[in-house]
């Protein structure tokens, strides 16, 4: 059985912040990483292959070509072959056309490796986008039926069982390979990476995918050019402005008046059980 | 016999007036005020507390309390493990932990001046963002930095970086009689008399009362990276260690066992770390930092190390070399005191020290000599530096049995590790509940030989009494009751 | 391209018809909408029985409602409701189409613009007009609710963007008789790729946040979990629900489902009460649009109080409780 799994080398979010006097995001020294949510896709693959040593797990991102060290990563963790599209003509794509783009090389590679695909594997969204569209859009191109927000899954005959997060909590929900399906954090973390698998890792070829060798590809309808949309703008949320903050030293007096003020202006109205 | 008296209405306001606001009294005292996290040695509230600001504030409560015989006891984020900043003699208690300010940076000569009750982890955190490190690493993060120099703290990065006095370069201290002496300079090299900055650090508040401190920082280094090696039993692991510092320069090399990074990882709610390799049981677990300022100067090590490792009968190797790696396999590991506490209702600990090449004897012998007693134990290491943390925990037995035969098992354990040539503390000091044992470690010439500078320090001996070296009359300690029998230790 | 001006608010419903509360929200800034870019403004409906969802629909202001009915409507799924909103959009060619960011909607949405090929904005928080183009200005935080960023969508129709839950109210109810354009469209079942073998109970209690009117959450400064059993008797006496920071979720204090932020919830109560939370940005990006903000924090530079509208600063512990004994006082008759 054949897993593919894409991935997205994302900035850290958790280290992002707003430079105060050019109000611009700082970007520097803030370092690229595996996007977690595909750190969770693929090690929802691994755990198939942990009980399945006949599954091969392959990698795909679109990037630049530093992106190969989040590709790397993946191979030290559990991927056994990893390509990156890599392209100046990808540049700038919105999600739609990175789904044209993706669902077109994983067509590439299943041609150039002689295999199909039995599932494909992505995070729900991507931490710096917050998207949750590709996943779908790619499904869709390659026209499979997916599932979305998957904490984990099994493989049952001829289908793969996905256990999903729902508004009221938690589905089992069974689909026919071949299928897509995006993950979400389960309740336990991705597996840490073995050592040996690393240094196997750094050795390992990364194979490329270009605009070139995706034929069939509508060159409008990629890049930025051909994405349906563009930013506009980009700007630093409007700070809410500070009210009335007690700094005294007398701390139950603070607590004393701001509950006078809350009742006063109408915002507490009602005290019930318990209190 | 020494007198102390009450403190009267009189006094109260007296304090009132140097610290308007925040003296606080009777059934108003945070019973917090009267603890640190090891209950076990005794808890007791104080007949005020107040939240101190300044030098100027302290120098005035200590000039009163001095020339009334009131006791003071100094104390900051109430972390410690000893029960030192615990008033057993009732008195003031002086808390630093509202000092939070950070006073200024020297990045020419990388230090910083600071007030006392600022956060280890806010320390931290504020000098990586000048590109600067203050090293060392005590597992526990919410202490102050006034009490991590007050007991010398250590931590998983000693075996590189030293320990807490090794950063010590200066500091404001006010002595007992409410004078105020500035201590050392912001240079890396002194050669005058007494070395009182050191002798001040890791005296757990009974000397003076610390309100500024200027600590010495690194360049932080670029890259960090860990590695963590799973063993199918403990020996293997703990044979390995002497051998690594022959032919590798860790930051840190630390040793724990399955149970307690169950009971850690149940604590956080996160499994990170795998329980078993290949269907085998993993039982013990070794944790290595290397860090530099380029992969290229780590990686190297990284694959030696590897080979060193699974040669060594590691069951497999991993890295965590990405910040969302690391901090998963470490907020697991800084956890494990707390985790024990959670789940225990009674607990005791100890943190010897003994030569790296010893330890698996040691523990061998600790582990042993428990099987018969009723209370279970964990334990865990700094592997690089021979500190163990062993744990005594029960949920069954009765709080009196449990004592008496923790006692024997303290007694035991430091026996053990004067023959083998250890320390009886590494870092959590001896505060109140390690006295008797310490006494007896080290016998009475040095005892005496210490009282006789607290003396020197505190005449009135008013300041935290009934600590580290002095035992006040009356009050009984850990392991007074349970003494094995080689006669008087001392005259006292 | 489209022929029509008209704006579509996809009324999302639950398994019994009843309408989702985000669709009737949608139908709020849609009339805006609708009204500048002089269309009308259109309720879709896909359910088994699709009676209460329209009817909720016009009484919420939709000109006409489009209902598709059928008993493989019943629970979503993506292929039928793929496959109904192509069908619609083929034959209606709406200018814009909007669907709540809920789960299912997050499902949905990319699906259609991919087989209509459009383009489609995600988790919107703001909604306007373009001077320039006169296309929807679709505005939405990213980079962990660092940055907003307007996008637009001018060469391909509709126009689609999901909208997060809890963002815009409800416009007024007023009961009226709005047009029903009942379109037949069966999807075979048998062609609905995925089966749901089984629905787990959900051990952790329901949380039910982004309907919440007040929210009381606790972070890293509660110190530990039993911190939020303080948090909790709080929350009771006041009606308020349990939220949390991230940072206490990830200390294990509290389950995810309460927390809110750029990786948890987005919440706009009437009232947000953050206790011992700092206001790291991922957590502003899922509260900044409650109404009114109350901090309590022992840090007097904490992020959070410049966001806060009142404010203490200090030991919660101290605090919470006088809070609940003041309120009692002056609330009991």
């Amino acid at each position: 059985m054949n897993i593919l799994v894409c991935v997205k080398q994302v900035p850290n979010t958790q280290e992002i912040s707003i430079d105060p006097e050019t109000n611009t995001l700082i970007r520097e020294g803030v370092e690229s990483i595996v996007n977690l949510y595909d750190g969770y896709a693929l090690e929802a693959a691994a755990r198939l292959k942990d009980t399945d040593k006949d599954i091969k797990i392959y990698v795909l991102c679109m990037g630049p070509p530093q992106a190969e060290t989040a590709l790397r990563e993946c191979l030290s963790l559990s991927a056994d072959v990893a390509y990156l599209a890599t392209d100046r003509a990808f540049a700038g794509s919105d999600t739609l056309a990175t789904s044209l783009i993706l669902s077109q090389s994983i067509k590439w590679i299943e041609g150039h490796e002689g295999i199909k695909f039995d599932a494909i594997f992505c995070g729900k969204q991507a931490i710096d986008g917050d998207t949750a569209q590709v996943g779908p859009q790619i499904a869709e191109a390659l026209g499979l039926p997916q599932v979305t927000y998957g904490y984990t899954c099994e493989c049952k005959g001829d289908e793969l069982h996905i256990l999903k997060e729902t508004e009221e909590g938690k589905e089992l929900v069974a689909v026919k390979f071949p299928c897509l399906a995006t993950f979400t954090k389960p309740s336990f973390e991705p597996r840490m990476v073995s050592a040996k698998r690393r240094f196997a890792a750094k050795k390992m070829e990364i194979k490329h995918i270009t605009a070139e060798d995706l034929e069939g590809i509508d060159r409008t309808k990629i890049g930025l050019k051909g994405s349906p949309t563009r930013v506009k703008k980009s700007f630093v949320p409007q700070a809410r402005k500070s009210g009335t903050i007690f700094r005294g030293e007398e701390q139950e007096q603070s607590a004393r008046e701001l509950a006078k003020l809350l009742v006063e202006n109408g915002l507490i109205v009602s005290i019930g059980e318990g209190g | 016999m020494q007198q102390y008296n009450s403190l009267t209405p009189e006094l109260i306001a007296e304090l009132e007036k140097i610290t308007p606001g925040r003296v606080v009294v009777e059934e108003k005292i945070n019973p917090d005020y009267g603890r640190d996290e090891m209950p076990i040695y005794g808890q007791r509230i104080p007949s005020a507390t107040i939240d101190v600001l300044s030098t100027e504030e302290v120098s005035g409560i200590m000039k009163l309390c001095y020339d009334n015989n009131i006791p003071v006891t100094t104390r900051g984020a109430g972390t410690g493990l000893v029960g030192g900043c615990v008033p057993i003699l009732g008195g003031v208690v002086i808390c630093t932990a509202r000092m939070t300010n950070i006073l200024r940076w020297d990045d020419d000569q990388f230090a910083v001046y600071t007030q006392p009750g600022v956060l280890l982890q806010d320390l931290k955190a504020a000098a990586l963002q000048r590109g600067l490190m203050y090293p060392p690493d005590p597992g526990q993060k919410l202490g102050t930095i006034g009490g991590n120099v007050s007991t010398n703290a250590g931590g998983m990065r000693a075996i590189k970086y030293g320990t807490t006095k090794d950063y010590v370069r200066g500091m404001t201290v006010v002595m007992p009689n409410g004078e105020i002496m500035k201590l050392g300079k912001n240079v890396i090299k002194t050669s005058m008399g007494y070395n009182l900055t050191q002798l001040i650090t890791g005296a757990e508040g009974t000397l003076g009362v610390i309100t500024e401190l200027t600590m010495k920082l690194i360049k932080a280094p670029k890259f960090e990276i860990s590695v963590m090696a799973p063993f199918s039993t403990l020996a293997p692991a703990l044979d390995a260690v002497p051998a690594i510092f022959k032919s590798f320069r860790p930051t840190a090399l630390e040793f724990f066992e399955r149970e307690i990074l169950i009971l850690s990882e149940e604590y956080v709610g996160k499994k990170v770390w795998p329980r078993e390799v290949e269907g085998e049981p993993v039982q013990a677990y070794l944790l290595l930092i290397f860090d530099g300022d380029s992969m290229d100067e780590i990686e190297p090590h990284l694959e030696r190390i590897t080979d060193f490792l699974l040669e060594a009968g590691a069951m497999d190797v991993m890295i965590a070399d990405t910040p969302n790696k690391i901090q998963d396999i470490w907020s697991v590991r800084s956890v494990f005191l707390d985790a024990i506490f959670e789940s225990h209702k009674l607990y005791d600990e100890n943190d010897v020290v003994v030569p790296i090449y010893k330890i698996r004897e040691y523990v061998e012998f600790f582990v042993k000599e428990a099987e018969q007693y009723d209370f279970d134990v964990c334990y865990l290491g700094h592997a690089g530096d021979g500190n163990l943390h062993i744990f005594g925990v029960s949920n069954t037995m009765e709080e009196e049995e449990f004592k008496r035969q923790i006692d024997l098992w303290m007694w035991a354990m430091y026996d053990k590790a004067k023959e083998l040539d250890g320390e009886l503390t590494g870092e959590h000091g001896i505060g109140f509940g390690k006295i008797a044992f310490y006494e007896d470690y080290v016998g009475m010439p040095v005892i005496e030989l210490q009282q006789a500078i607290k003396k020197t320090f505190d005449p009135k001996m008013i300041l935290n009494p009934g600590k580290v070296v002095f035992r006040s009359e009356g009050v009984q300690l850990p392991g007074d009751n349970n003494r094995p029998n080689r006669g008087k230790v001392d005259e006292r | 391209m489209a022929t029509t001006k008209d704006l579509w608010v996809f009324i999302e419903t639950n398994s019994n018809g009843t309408p989702k509360n985000v669709g009737l929200e949608l139908l709020n800034p849609g009339r805006r909408l609708a009204d500048e870019q002089g269309g009308k403004l259109v309720a879709v409906v896909i359910a088994q029985d699709v009676s209460i969802a329209a009817k909720a629909a016009g009484d919420y202001g939709a000109d006409c409602v489009l209902t598709v009915e059928g008993p493989e409507y019943e629970n979503y799924s993506t292929d039928a409701y793929t496959a109904v909103f192509a069908y619609l959009i083929k034959k209606h060619e709406p200018l814009t189409l909007m669907i709540g960011a809920t789960g299912n909607g997050r499902d949905l949405a990319p699906r259609i613009s991919c087989r209509v090929e459009t383009g489609l904005t995600a988790d919107c928080t703001e909604l306007s007009i373009d001077e320039q183009t006169g296309c929807i200005a679709w505005t939405r935080p990213a980079f962990g609710g660092n940055i907003m960023a307007t996008i637009l969508c001018t060469q391909h129709t509709p126009q689609m963007g999901t909208v997060r839950p809890g963002v815009f109210k409800r416009p007024q109810l007023v009961p009226r008789e709005a047009e029903i354009i009942k379109e037949s469209f069966a999807f075979d079942p048998n062609d609905i790729r995925t089966r749901v073998v089984e629905v787990l109970a959900e051990v952790t209690e329901k949380v039910d946040l982004e309907g919440a009117e007040i929210i009381v959450s606790g972070g890293r400064g509660l110190g530990d979990a039993v911190g939020f059993n303080l948090i909790r008797s709080f929350a009771k006496s006041i009606g308020a629900t349990v939220g949390s920071s991230r940072a206490a979720v990830e200390a294990g204090w509290i389950a995810h489902a309460h927390q809110v932020g750029q990786t948890g919830k987005a919440v706009s109560p009437r009232i947000y009460i953050a206790c011992g939370i700092s206001g790291a940005a991922q957590h502003l990006a899922g509260m900044s649009s409650s109404e009114t903000v109350i901090a309590i924090n022992s840090d007097p530079d904490a992020m959070i109080f410049s966001i806060a509208d009142y404010g203490v600063v200090g030991d919660l512990y101290k605090i919470l409780p006088i809070l609940q004994e003041e309120f009692r006082s002056k609330l009991t008759v």
